[in-house]
């Protein structure tokens, strides 16, 4: 029986326990992989004092805050609808979905075309409409996080799904009393589903801020955290320090993204009761 | 579904219509506009004339294979992808079994600690892992990339497969452990067959999880011939940018393969993605 954990501790030790025990100690050291000098707080000092970290932290909670704001709400009205099962409901539950499956770096080639001053179908759709369409959207400052979080807050399918499954959950008997008083399907949906939805919403939320608190792919492809920082997050930021070979600061700026993701979970948890019953 | 859940009016469903048609085109229209200009020629996508291919040509998906050589980069991605994914299972399979049936001490201790493995922002962990990648010989290799593919992808079908032993009886196993069966013949003999259908549910998510990995690819992978399929769409806009039709036709492969197996295998897909979260 132990031979048969084995592997997965294996796995488990070396890919996360290990590197979590280096990053914690090293992030109070100066040190390029080599060579290790123990340096205390200084690279904690030298973060608070450098104004693209507050930038590259406001921007990852600026895009956290985009995808709970926007993908969240469209998200499980998405579901709440098709939950209602509309004719035709599974097709429109794949279509929806779709998107969640296509890749950063995908979207990133995608984006870029799309957002493209020139030839993209945006600033042409624009054009078409009359409207002014000549803006540089990602390498504009006062677009560019904008367009960034454009990229994937209208992802909606995984937020979708959960709550779809969590409505299929909910006991029947819960909607018999209301169809005999006959409330109407919107109303039963947002006095009885949406009432029974705050667990799952919480999830998802949860694993949204997750995701974002790393969120790297799609910003280092389509504009490396420009432009002049304008949409750098702290995975990027961490990372710079990386290819600098001043891996003790890196990993103390990978600690706060830590520390950070662990902040927000237990407030998440905490606001949205998360795991506790109905 | 039974007649006590509310269903969408006639009178409604216009409105329901309208919302979900608007909710599909905000997340898919830039999408399938790239995927249609994988068909232009590369004057009209420079110019951004018209929405439709004009002529139709099929050069981009010609030069994605001759000039980019996308089928090595999708080679070395269904070898990461599948050997990273049966690696993960294989481990939180065998890890799974015994600490959803068995009492023992630190069993609680395993549990948590796999099972929190799945809250972690990974990509804070980036210089400690290059660290023990390098240190293990694993750096730029098609092998290193396979084990940390099926460790990354371990704390999520440990945390699927073992709550999904807990939800299944033990009936068969005791009955095999009195006809004498040792432990690990009951473990391929009895409950692996039972635990089919999560197999193959970890085995669909963790597989497109692995094929669209960009950050630790693009960390771990230095030679040309080992990258994947992610790194080469993040490199087309540099290394091939004079061939943008080329480069076009290539992400739309890459982003097709996913598309296709959730297509094909949509119930995996959701009940996987559905398990991991919940639990």
């Amino acid at each position: 029986m132990a031979v048969s954990l084995l592997p997965g501790a294996a796995l488990f030790a070396t890919f996360f326990l290990v590197p979590l025990g280096v990053l914690v100690v090293t992030a109070f050291s100066r040190w390029g992989g080599l060579d290790l000098a123990w340096t205390g707080l200084e690279n904690y000092r030298r973060m608070l004092d450098d104004p693209v970290f507050f930038s590259a932290l406001g921007n990852t909670l600026f895009y956290a805050a985009a995808a709970v704001a926007v993908q969240v709400p469209l998200g499980v009205a998405a579901g709440m609808v098709l939950a209602l099962r509309p004719r035709g409901w599974k097709a429109f539950r794949a279509i929806i979905f779709v998107p969640f499956v296509i890749s950063g770096a995908a979207y990133a080639l995608v984006f870029s075309m799309f957002y493209n001053a020139r030839a993209g179908l945006l600033n042409n759709a624009l054009a078409a409409l009359g409207l002014p369409g000549d803006r540089d959207w990602l390498f504009d400052t006062a677009t560019a996080r904008w367009a960034v979080a454009g990229t994937f807050v209208f992802v909606v399918g995984f937020v979708m799904i959960l709550v779809m499954a969590e409505i299929a959950a909910i006991p029947d008997e819960v909607y018999e009393a209301a169809q005999i008083d006959g409330a109407s399907a919107w109303r039963q949906a947002v006095h009885i589903t949406l009432p029974l939805l705050r667990n799952v919403i919480g999830t998802v939320i949860l694993i949204r801020l997750l995701v974002d608190i790393g969120m790297f792919d799609v910003v280092f492809i389509l504009t490396a955290g420009g432009p002049d920082d304008a949409t750098a997050t702290l995975a990027l930021y961490a990372y710079r320090a990386y290819l600098n070979g001043e891996w003790g600061y890196a990993n103390a700026v990978g600690s706060t993204i830590l520390v950070v993701g662990v902040v927000l979970i237990v407030a998440v948890r905490r606001l949205f009761r998360v795991g506790e019953g109905r | 579904m039974s007649a006590a859940r509310p269903r969408i009016s006639r009178r409604s469903a216009p409105l329901a219509y309208a919302f979900l048609t608007l909710v599909a085109l905000l997340a898919l229209t830039p999408t399938v506009w790239v995927m249609v200009s994988s068909l232009k020629t590369g004057t009209q996508i420079f110019t951004g004339a018209g929405v439709l291919p004009d002529p139709v040509t099929l050069q981009g998906y010609i030069d994605a294979f001759t000039q980019i050589e996308l089928h090595r980069y999708l080679l070395n991605t269904l070898l990461y992808a599948t050997l990273g994914s049966a690696g993960a299972i294989a481990a939180a399979f065998l890890a799974a079994y015994p600490l959803a049936r068995y009492g023992f001490r630190g069993r609680g201790t395993l549990v948590a600690g796999f099972s929190l493995a799945l809250a972690i922002p990974v990509v804070g962990l980036a210089t400690p892992e290059f660290f023990i990648m390098r240190e293990l010989g694993l750096f730029d290799s098609r092998v290193g990339m396979v084990i940390f593919y099926a460790a990354l992808q371990f704390p999520f079908t440990f945390v699927v497969l073992r709550s999904y032993l807990l939800a299944t009886p033990r009936e068969l196993e005791e009955a095999a452990a009195m006809d004498g069966a040792g432990y690990f013949t009951t473990v391929f003999r009895v409950v692996l067959p039972l635990t089919r259908p999560a197999l193959a549910t970890v085995g669909v998510v963790s597989f497109v999880q692995i094929w669209n990995e960009f950050f630790f690819a693009n960390l771990f992978l230095i030679s040309q011939e080992h990258q994947n399929v992610q790194l080469a769409l993040a490199g087309f806009r540099s290394q091939f940018g004079f061939n943008v039709t080329g480069a076009i036709a290539g992400a739309t492969i890459v982003m097709l393969v996913p598309i296709v197996v959730f297509v094909a295998l949509q119930r995996q897909v959701i009940a996987g993605l559905t398990a991991g979260a919940v639990k």
